[in-house]
């Protein structure tokens, strides 16, 4: 079992059963990681920023790095009306970061591998951008599907493709992160399996590619998370400024 | 006060380097661009695969079966390397 490359995303309970209206509760290994993930981002920012020293201490230093990349990310892609929205962008943006990175500690678990994860947070993104689009220009909103300067015979199919884009939002939002923790996490586990197959002899070419793949996965880790937060930053960008 | 002089000329100096050279500029373009990479090659499956869906479902619903879905995929297509066309112009302008 240990050497399928797949088992190392199986959801399971850890303690007790808890059945709420027949919905399972129960505390599973992603309740787990999801948690730790969270403490770990509270306890950076926490001890980073219990002493405001002016000379900053490394802990201090690496909260406000990521508090200012995240600053500047939101003002150069969505602009200055974005601020209102940085704490959700900059909660999100740690979250799968957090995600991303635990799972690359050896016998961890991935949260951020399972689609139903990534797809509630972005399904909730769309909907949150697409409320927050009405709410600010009311049914003018809906310019966004009639671009200007098009010729009004084309303008029908021109709106549907409009319309067929933005509703793959979500679904290409959820799906790049979930198969790039997936494809990576697995292609780590194939090419371990094949260090222990091939033994002593020709376990070494195998073993040099796992970690060069490690490295370039914390990379992907990071960079998902990133595209995730830039893209939510984008889309808010659409529903705050709207031009065509 | 001391320590805090010999902070403001540090920063002076650092000030002036960060302004000399764009190399951290062009690190963050070079990071945002393997990001943009991601960004199309799962926009373009995305933009198929949602259209399918959509002429599938509304073939259901209005009970013509297999045209919706041959229409609907190609709208996806069509959809999706406009999309990539759009975002390659916006890249284009940035630089």
């Amino acid at each position: 079992m240990a050497t399928n490359p797949m088992h190392q995303f199986q959801v399971h309970r850890i303690g007790p059963e808890i059945k709420i209206i027949g919905i399972d509760l129960s505390f599973t290994n992603a309740s787990l990681f999801m948690l730790l993930s969270a403490t770990a981002i509270c306890a950076l920012l926490f001890l980073g920023t219990r002493e405001k020293k002016i000379i900053p201490d490394k802990l201090q230093l690496i909260s406000e790095m990521f508090y200012n990349f995240i600053a500047k990310m939101i003002n150069d892609t969505a602009g200055s009306k974005a601020k209102p929205y940085f704490p959700f962008i900059f909660s999100l943006f740690m979250f799968v970061l957090f995600c991303n990175m635990l799972g690359m500690l050896p016998y961890s678990f991935t949260v951020t591998s399972h689609i139903i994860v990534t797809l509630l947070m972005a399904i909730f993104i769309f909907i949150a951008v697409t409320v927050i689009g009405f709410l600010k220009h009311g049914f003018g909103y809906l310019k966004l599907f009639v671009p200007s300067g098009v010729p009004t015979l084309l303008l029908p199919l021109i709106t549907i493709i409009e319309i067929i884009s933005y509703l793959s939002r979500p679904v290409s939002l959820s799906v790049r992160l979930f198969a790039n923790m997936m494809a990576g996490h697995t292609m780590l586990k194939v090419f371990g399996g094949f260090v222990i197959s091939l033994g002593m002899l020709g376990g070494w070419l195998p073993l040099g590619f796992s970690v060069a793949l490690t490295g370039l996965e914390i990379l992907v880790a990071f960079l998902q998370a990133y595209v995730f937060a830039i893209l939510t930053c984008i889309y808010l960008n659409d529903a705050l400024n709207l031009h065509h | 006060m001391s320590n805090l002089n010999d902070l403001k000329t540090r920063l002076k100096i650092a000030r002036e380097k960060i302004k000399k050279s764009s190399k951290n500029e062009d690190n963050n373009r070079n990071s945002s661009s393997m990001g943009s990479a991601f960004k199309l090659s799962t926009d373009l499956v995305a933009h198929v695969a949602v259209g399918t869906i959509i002429g599938f479902i509304l073939d259901n619903w209005f009970d013509t079966k297999p045209w919706l879905i041959i229409i609907f995929f190609f709208l996806g297509s069509i959809a999706g390397i406009l999309n990539v066309i759009k975002t390659a112009k916006k890249m284009q302008e940035k630089e």
